[in-house]
């Protein structure tokens, strides 16, 4: 293999790696606490850390959506699907951040199990609109299994094409 | 509301299934896709980012399965207890997921100046095969040029007639062609050895000096006339022409000279210019004796009647009458010499003339001390169209002088053979003193003698020439190398089959 090629290979590689020193230098920075101190968590942290690696993701499929297109990549099959997965993605995201919002932040809903065939869906203001968007909201595979189909037919095309043009060269 | 579980059991179920299966596929197809271009940085992320998911739906499927299992058996508090763990690992993957995104554009970037540069360095290895390629085809083709060219020079200089010789800085010879060898007669180790130079080969060392000053004025010399003298002492008439050459490509400085032998060019000029002279004498003298032969034959008859008659004036007659025919005599030797008188041609043996010619003399007593040594051709073919009292007088002058020339001491040899140009050579060679430069050029002259007044008329050679150029043939002279002088007459040879009338 080229030298240059791994040189950029490895700083690829090494990006993560900065990225979590840098945020761990900042967040010792930016703490409040003693050295010393050992902080108290509280039990809503989960979730509320939990919403905001949703919006993170949520907010790098977006991200990724705008890099396609501003690379215009999105003339490309392949980076096309990649695209619409991101885009699954995203709904996907606001449709579980919608649905951890309601239920286990503001707790505004939440589902008994009468048996093993029924449940029920408890709006804390008795609406049924808002039983019915949770209810909705809960199936969210049918956002995540598409948005990963996506993902797949893309790299397929991907795959496809790269094998086309390894062709071409050979010829 | 209650409302049926049942779909969101299919589909939380069906759809953690197909999550993972598909994330496999997924990553399979990335690392397809790797393996076709490993050098490709947006590869290597797309890998990245199929792990990140493949984690990201395990983890999740994993904690969807088991939370409807739990639930479904009952297990709703084990489930609360693990729910924890399952929901931090699945925040952590799909913040991994999320943070591996982030980074497309940087590894797209990246992946676009790894291109850009390899595109460059393929173009520049392209270019450079092209140019080593262009380079190498340039060099085979200058080298067979060169090649081709050498070797016509090498043939040129081989092949040569004419000596090509080399001289270095130092006045040595440096290179010499066969033509060279063969002029000088030295081998070239020999000559390259003993460092020899062009100077070595002048008759005269002045030669050199001159040759030396046009050189170092001129920096060339031009169609320069002088003698060669070769290994065997013999001397060569040449022409020479030369030029420096200051060389090329860290050569030193040489002198190129090619070297022309103009010997038998010159000899034939002289013989040509030999000729010319002696018929225009042969024309004067035809004249002259014309002239003087009718009052030389009135006189002798006037002054022979005279003497029939008693006058007192007898012995004064008789002394008019001897110089007379001495004059007749020298007269009819003019005539023979121009060719003008007659001749009556039969076929003439010419080895039984000579015999005949050595054994007339033989017996003389001048012959007394000089062995005369006969080596003539046993062929019988030796036949030629002439006169033979005039061919026996030829010869007869030829060796009575050749016995004047070892000074009635000596040796005289007489060959007769044939030569490849079907002619007939007589061949009379003396070991005397030989013939000095100078007179070479007069000896066939009228009236030219070396010998003291009134020991000779100058006639005999001249005579001699006379009849044999008439008989188609010619006579010459050169000093042999040894000793002595060596007189060469050719004769156009007679097919002895032919026909007596096809003959005159």
């Amino acid at each position: 293999m080229n030298p240059n090629y791994q040189h950029s290979i490895y700083q690829i590689l090494q990006l993560p790696l900065k990225f979590v020193s840098a945020m761990a230098v900042a967040i010792v920075l930016i703490s409040p606490q003693t050295a010393q101190a050992i902080q108290l968590h509280a039990s809503s942290e989960g979730i509320i850390t939990h919403q905001m690696g949703h919006l993170f993701f949520l907010l790098s499929m977006v991200a990724l959506i705008f890099t396609i297109s501003g690379k215009n990549l999105n003339k490309q099959k392949g980076w096309r699907l990649i695209q619409y997965s991101a885009f699954f993605f995203t709904l996907w995201n606001l449709d579980t951040i919608t649905a951890h919002f309601i239920d286990n932040q503001i707790h505004a809903v939440h589902i008994e199990n009468i048996s093993l065939t029924q449940i029920r869906v408890v709006a804390q203001n008795g609406s049924s609109i808002l039983s019915w968007f949770y209810y909705v909201l809960k199936l969210d595979h049918l956002l995540c299994v598409p948005a990963m189909f996506f993902l797949y037919r893309g790299l397929s095309s991907l795959v496809k094409e790269q094998k086309q043009i390894a062709i071409k060269e050979d010829v | 509301m209650i409302i049926s579980f049942f779909p969101i059991l299919v589909v939380d179920v069906i759809g953690s299934v197909l999550m993972v299966v598909i994330a496999l596929f997924c990553l399979y197809k990335a690392r397809i896709l790797r393996a076709i271009d490993p050098d490709n940085a947006v590869f290597l992320y797309m890998l990245w980012i199929a792990t990140g998911f493949t984690v990201f739906s395990v983890s999740r499927s994993f904690g969807h399965i088991l939370r409807q299992f739990l639930i479904l058996t009952s297990n709703s508090e084990t489930w609360s207890s693990i729910s924890s763990f399952s929901g931090s690992v699945n925040t952590v993957s799909f913040m991994l997921v999320g943070l591996i995104t982030l980074f497309f554009n940087q590894s797209w970037n990246i992946n676009e100046k790894i291109l850009s540069g390899r595109k460059r360095l393929e173009d520049t290895h392209i270019k450079l095969v092209d140019l080593n390629q262009t380079l190498e085809h340039k060099v085979i083709e200058r080298t067979e040029r060169m090649t081709s060219s050498e070797h016509k020079s090498r043939r040129i200089f081989e092949q040569s007639l004419d000596t090509i010789v080399v001289i270095d800085e130092t006045f040595n010879i440096a290179e010499i062609n066969p033509a060279g060898v063969a002029l000088t007669g030295y081998k070239k180790e020999e000559m390259l050895q003993k460092k020899m130079g062009l100077k070595d080969f002048l008759s005269q060392s002045s030669e050199w000096d001159r040759i030396r000053s046009i050189l170092e004025t001129h920096e060339y010399i031009l169609n320069d006339e002088t003698d060669f003298l070769r290994a065997d002492n013999s001397q060569v008439r040449v022409l020479i022409t030369g030029g420096v050459d200051y060389g090329a490509f860290g050569c030193g400085k040489t002198f190129h000279f090619i070297i022309k032998n103009i010997n038998d060019k010159k000899q034939m000029e002289q013989q040509i210019a030999q000729a010319d002279k002696l018929a225009a004498l042969g024309e004067l003298s035809a004249g002259v004796a014309h002239e003087i032969n009718n009052p030389l034959g009135i006189i002798l008859g006037f002054t022979q009647l005279m003497l029939k008659e008693e006058s007192g004036f007898e012995e004064d007659l008789k002394t008019i009458e001897k110089h007379v025919k001495n004059c007749k005599t020298v007269v009819s030797d003019l005539l023979s010499f121009s060719r003008k008188g007659s001749l009556v041609k039969s076929r003439v043996d010419v080895t039984k003339v000579v015999y005949d010619v050595i054994k007339f003399l033989a017996n003389h007593t001048d012959f007394r001390n000089v062995e005369i040594r006969m080596a003539l051709s046993e062929e019988e073919s030796l036949i030629i169209l002439g006169n033979e009292q005039e061919l026996a007088q030829v010869v007869i002058n030829l060796i009575i002088n050749a016995r004047h020339a070892v000074d009635k001491k000596g040796i005289i040899e007489v060959l007769t053979e044939k030569n490849d140009k079907q002619q007939i050579l007589i061949l009379v060679k003396d070991n005397g003193t030989g013939i000095r430069k100078k007179y070479f050029s007069r000896i066939f002259d009228p009236f030219f003698t070396t010998k003291p007044a009134g020991q000779g008329t100058g006639l005999g050679l001249s005579v001699g020439y006379g009849i044999i150029r008439r008989h188609g043939g010619d006579i010459t002279v050169r000093n042999r190398k040894e000793k002595g002088a060596a007189f060469i007459i050719s004769l156009p040879i007679v097919s002895p089959d032919a026909p007596e009338d096809d003959l005159v």
